[in-house]
Parts: C-alpha cells; sequence; structure tokens
C-alpha cells in the first residue's frame, strides 16, 4: 500500500511540475478575481450578494475546469506515449493495472484540487468584494435563498460527479488513442456533439435520450425539486447517478483492457 | 559455463496478424557476459528487446529472466532488469535527479545515497538538477544508464546504445559496461547493427537476419589469443613466390592476391620470419589477417545490407 503511493506520489509530480498546470490555477484564480472587478465598476449601485457572484463565477469555472481535466487526461496516458516514457515506465515490478489504477486516480485527485480552488477561490472573492449575506434575496432558487451553503456544497457536488465521468471519458480515449491532440479533440468534440444529440433526440420524442450520457452530465437540474435535465421526461437524481455509473464503468474497463492488453510499440 | 542463465529465451516467437517478426529466438545470457545482439536495422532487434521487458506479448515460446516468466511473473521477472528502449526517453520537463527519483519510488529499497552514487558513476553531478530538455543526447543517454541501474539489475538490457554518442562517449560507455559485467556479475545484453561496436564490447554475439538468429559465436579479444591460436598471417616480402618455397614446411604457406600468407601460430610466425631474412628476403611488414566479425557477418548474411 505504502508503495502504492509512491506511484501516486510520481503522478502528482508529473502533473504539478509542468507550468502548464499552474496557468490552469492561474485561470481559476483570476477569472473570479477579473468578474468582480468588472461587476463593481459597471454596476457600483447595484447590489450583487456573494452568492449570486459565486454561483454564475462557479459556472464558468467548472466548464472551464471540465477542459482542463481532459487536458490533463490526454496528459497523463497519450503523453507518456507520446514522449516515449511510457517505456520506462513499464519496465518496472507493477502489474499495468496498478500503473493506470495510479494514473486515473492522480487525474481525478487534480479535478477534485481545480474543484476545491474553484469553490474557496469564488467563495474568498465573493465575500471579500461584495460582503457576506446569509439569506441571498437575489437567488432564483427557493433552497439557495434559505441555506446558500447546502444549496452551494450539493452543486459543487453534482458538478464534481460530471467531471469524474468527463474525466474518465477522456482518460479511456487516452489510453485507447495514445495520442494527446486527439484525445483532447475528440473528447471536446464529444461533450459538444452530445448535447446536439441530446436535442435532437429529444426534439425527435426518443424516450432512448433517457439513457445517453450528455443530459446526465446536468445533474444540477435536481436543485431545489427539479426533475432533471429533461423536462419532457421526469427523472430522479438516483436515476441519472446509476446512468452516470453505467457510462463510468464502461469507460474505465475500456481503459483498462486496452492499456494491459496493447504491445507498446 | 556452468552458472545459469540470468536471461533464457526459449523459441520465442512474434506474430502479427499472419507475419512472423521474430521465429523461434533461443539464446541465453550468463552473468558477468556482454552479449550483443546484431543484425540489420528491421531484423527484429528491438521486437526482440520489448518482449524480453514485457513491453510487447510473445506469441509463443517464453522468456525467463532469472527463472522468472516475463508473461507469468512479470514483476518478479522485471525486478531484475535494467533497460533503454530505444532512445532514452526521460521526462523532459523534470530534471535529471527528479527522474531518478521518480524511478527510483518504482522499486522498494532504493535510497537517496544510491541515487546519489548512481550520478556520480554517470558522471553527471554537475548537471543533474537541469532539466532533461536541456540535455545534449549524450547527457540523455548517460541518464538513461543511471535510471537503468539504479536498481542493480541482474541483466541490463541496452537498445542501440551508442546511438548519438560521440566516440570518447562511446568509448566510455564501452568500458562501463565491462566493468559492470565483470565487477558486478551482471549480464549485459546489448543491440547494435554496427558490427566494429559488437566486436570491442560483446564476449558473444548472436547474429539475427529477418526475424532468425543465424548465428552465435564468441567474439575473440587479442588479450585471450594464446599460443596455440593459429592465424592467417600476411608477410611482406620483395619476392612472394621463392620467400614460399624458402618456407620449407614452416606453417601453411600460399600466395594470395599476390601475397605471402600464412597460417600459423605465434611461435612459427617468427621462425618463419627468421628464416626469410636469414635467407636474403626483405621483410617490410607482418600483419595477422584477423577474421573481423564485419567478415564472419557478411558470410554468415552472404552480404545482405547491414542497414
Amino acid at each position: 500500500m505504502a508503495d502504492f503511493l509512491r506511484l501516486l506520489q510520481n503522478e502528482n509530480m508529473k502533473i504539478y511540475r509542468r507550468v502548464g498546470t499552474w496557468v490552469m490555477y492561474a485561470f481559476v484564480v483570476g477569472i473570479p478575481l477579473l468578474m468582480s472587478l468588472a461587476i463593481v465598476s459597471v454596476t457600483p449601485e447595484e447590489p450583487t450578494s456573494n452568492w449570486l457572484f459565486m454561483y454564475i463565477a462557479s459556472n464558468i469555472l467548472v466548464n472551464l475546469i471540465a477542459i482542463f481535466t481532459v487536458v490533463k487526461a490526454a496528459d497523463v496516458v497519450a503523453g507518456e506515449f507520446s514522449q516515449g516514457t511510457i517505456k520506462l515506465l513499464l519496465i518496472r515490478p507493477w502489474r499495468r493495472s496498478a500503473i493506470l489504477l495510479s494514473k486515473f486516480l492522480a487525474l481525478l485527485l487534480f479535478g477534485l484540487a481545480l474543484t476545491a480552488a474553484a469553490f474557496a477561490v469564488t467563495l474568498a472573492v465573493g465575500t471579500a468584494f461584495f460582503g457576506y449575506t446569509a439569506s441571498p434575496q437575489d437567488m432564483f432558487s427557493e433552497m439557495a435563498r434559505e441555506n446558500p451553503w447546502a444549496y452551494t456544497l450539493l452543486w459543487y457536488l453534482y458538478q464534481f460527479v460530471s467531471t469524474v465521468v468527463i474525466a474518465s471519458l477522456a482518460f479511456m480515449i487516452s489510453a485507447v488513442f495514445r495520442s494527446g491532440g486527439l484525445t483532447i479533440g475528440f473528447s471536446i468534440f464529444i461533450l459538444l456533439a452530445g448535447g446536439l444529440i441530446t436535442n435532437l433526440l429529444s426534439l425527435l420524442d426518443k424516450p432512448i435520450v433517457k439513457y445517453t450520457l450528455f443530459p446526465h452530465l446536468e445533474l444540477t437540474s435536481y436543485l431545489d425539486g427539479g426533475t432533471g435535465p429533461l423536462p419532457r421526461y421526469p427523472m430522479t437524481v438516483g436515476f441519472s447517478l446509476a446512468v452516470l455509473g453505467v457510462h463510468f464503468l464502461v469507460f474505465v474497463a475500456v481503459a483498462w483492457l486496452v492499456f494491459n492488453r496493447r504491445d507498446v510499440a | 559455463m556452468t552458472q545459469s542463465p540470468v536471461v533464457r529465451l526459449q523459441d520465442v516467437t512474434k506474430k502479427i496478424g499472419s507475419r512472423t517478426i521474430i521465429d523461434r529466438i533461443s539464446l541465453e545470457v550468463y552473468p558477468g557476459e556482454v552479449f550483443g545482439f546484431l543484425g540489420p536495422n528491421g531484423s527484429g532487434k528491438t521486437t526482440t528487446i520489448r518482449m524480453m521487458v514485457g513491453l510487447m506479448s510473445i506469441t509463443s515460446g517464453d522468456i525467463l529472466i532469472g527463472g522468472h516468466s516475463i508473461r507469468k511473473e512479470f514483476p518478479q521477472a522485471i525486478r531484475q532488469v535494467g533497460a533503454i528502449v530505444e532512445n532514452p526517453e526521460l521526462y523532459r520537463y523534470l530534471t535529471g535527479y527528479q527522474n531518478l527519483v521518480h524511478f527510483a519510488r518504482m522499486v522498494p529499497g532504493i535510497s537517496r545515497s544510491r541515487i546519489d552514487e548512481v550520478v556520480r558513476l554517470v558522471g553527471m553531478e554537475s548537471r543533474i538538477h537541469d532539466k532533461v530538455k536541456r540535455y545534449s543526447l549524450g547527457m540523455r543517454q548517460r541518464l538513461g544508464v543511471a535510471q537503468a541501474v539504479l536498481h542493480r539489475p541482474r541483466l541490463l538490457v541496452l537498445d542501440e546504445p551508442t546511438n548519438g554518442l560521440d566516440p570518447a562517449g562511446i568509448r566510455e560507455l564501452r568500458d562501463y559496461l565491462r566493468k559492470l559485467a565483470r565487477e558486478e556479475g551482471t549480464a549485459v545484453f546489448v543491440s547494435s547493427h554496427l558490427l566494429s561496436e559488437m566486436e570491442l564490447m560483446c564476449d558473444r554475439v548472436a547474429i539475427l537476419q529477418k526475424g532468425r538468429v543465424v548465428d552465435i559465436r564468441a567474439v575473440r579479444r587479442d588479450s585471450e589469443s594464446s599460443e596455440a591460436v593459429r592465424d592467417d598471417v600476411w608477410f611482406d616480402v620483395d619476392r612472394p613466390e621463392e620467400a614460399l618455397r624458402a618456407l620449407g614446411g614452416l606453417g601453411e604457406g600460399r600466395i594470395e592476391d599476390g601475397r605471402l600468407t600464412v597460417t600459423a601460430d605465434r611461435g612459427t610466425v617468427a621462425d618463419i620470419n627468421r628464416r626469410l631474412v636469414e635467407a636474403g628476403f626483405s621483410v617490410y611488414g607482418i600483419r595477422v589477417k584477423t577474421k573481423t566479425l564485419e567478415d564472419q557477418f557478411l558470410e554468415v548474411t552472404r552480404g545482405e545490407s547491414v542497414g
């Protein structure tokens, strides 16, 4: 066990010794700062609560974090292949499964750390610029007006679940194609095309849309008593989580099978 | 040799689709031996090495390292191997030292002092804290050797290790590998398409052609040549035909390409020289016509191109 932690330590070292990682953190810190400066300078007399600010800024940041996680997923597996370092990595006394697991966990930890940073920064910046309100009246959700902490935390939790599923999708593509550029391009294409496919299927009134991945990435639509991402098909959080879970398992299984079996050329 | 081999390839075969890339290769490498794996580009050297270190699956046959099968007991087998496969591709955005720490963490029991020792060994003290992207190919090659020997492997596998090294670097590497084999009893498996290289470095070589081992032979070293060994020797004399008649049964003489050539051992060569000089011939030079590995290689592969 202690030895496995050393693999994780290695993967973390390879993530955090790269300049790109810190540029990503700079975005997570910089965007809320710039946004609040903009809001303060444009509408100085109109009061914005710290919670509304946090909600708006976090919406931007979670999309950014999804992209950053895809980029890192491309790096941690495909990057080793394109740099050729995979050959030195796999000739150590470890099963390929253990190496792959350490990479996947490092990727999820990276996504978690960015999400936690986004939470902390938007909360701190919002409070610093707009003051702290215990019950923000400018929030559109009943739950958020009454208990902004619970609302925001749950919102972040749901977003993180989506990030994990997106990470597993990109991780699979990274392990299958072994090309960083292809991983980033393909993952983002799937995420964008996914929304279109969902819209198309809903328009055509096909119930199968309930079982596709993409609508379920919008878990936050269940907040405040909502019936989920598809207005025509009321669902529950449990159902959405089950669909996400099945996709997650398939992505991880494919990544594992391919990574374990294939020759390293 | 009575010792048990460090690595044993048993009828190793690799097929990709219907193509047979490697065809029933069997060979053994013993402790303290530098073993050359020689063949033209595309003959299957790198494929064989990839199977030896578990990067590629083996279609049939097996590879045992210290008695452990690389297919069935991968961690136990690979624990005893240090390798550079193709170019030493290390993490360019890390320093040399961070790279070594990275690989040291993957094998239990490698201390910081061992890392420092290896850094000294490859002579990288002054540059080890620079990022790898600032290294020359020669320095990356040294760092590659460092990561390969970090965990004191019983088998060191190097794929074309002299690629990109200058002559001084090649000599240094050669001396280091021989020292490792001699002093630590490491078995060294080196691939190359450069015959001259192999001749200087190896104890034995296997010659690979189109996925098959066509020959395995010992490389003779000058220091090991004894009185009993008979060589073809050229005598550069003024009248070869007459000189041949004057030999009178010393060695097996003949005229080759207009030159007096005698197959004889060392003592006889001296005797022949004395007789020729006493008989009034002018001897301008005596040269041992060593069969180079290149000659042998060309014989075996019948002159097909050597990459």
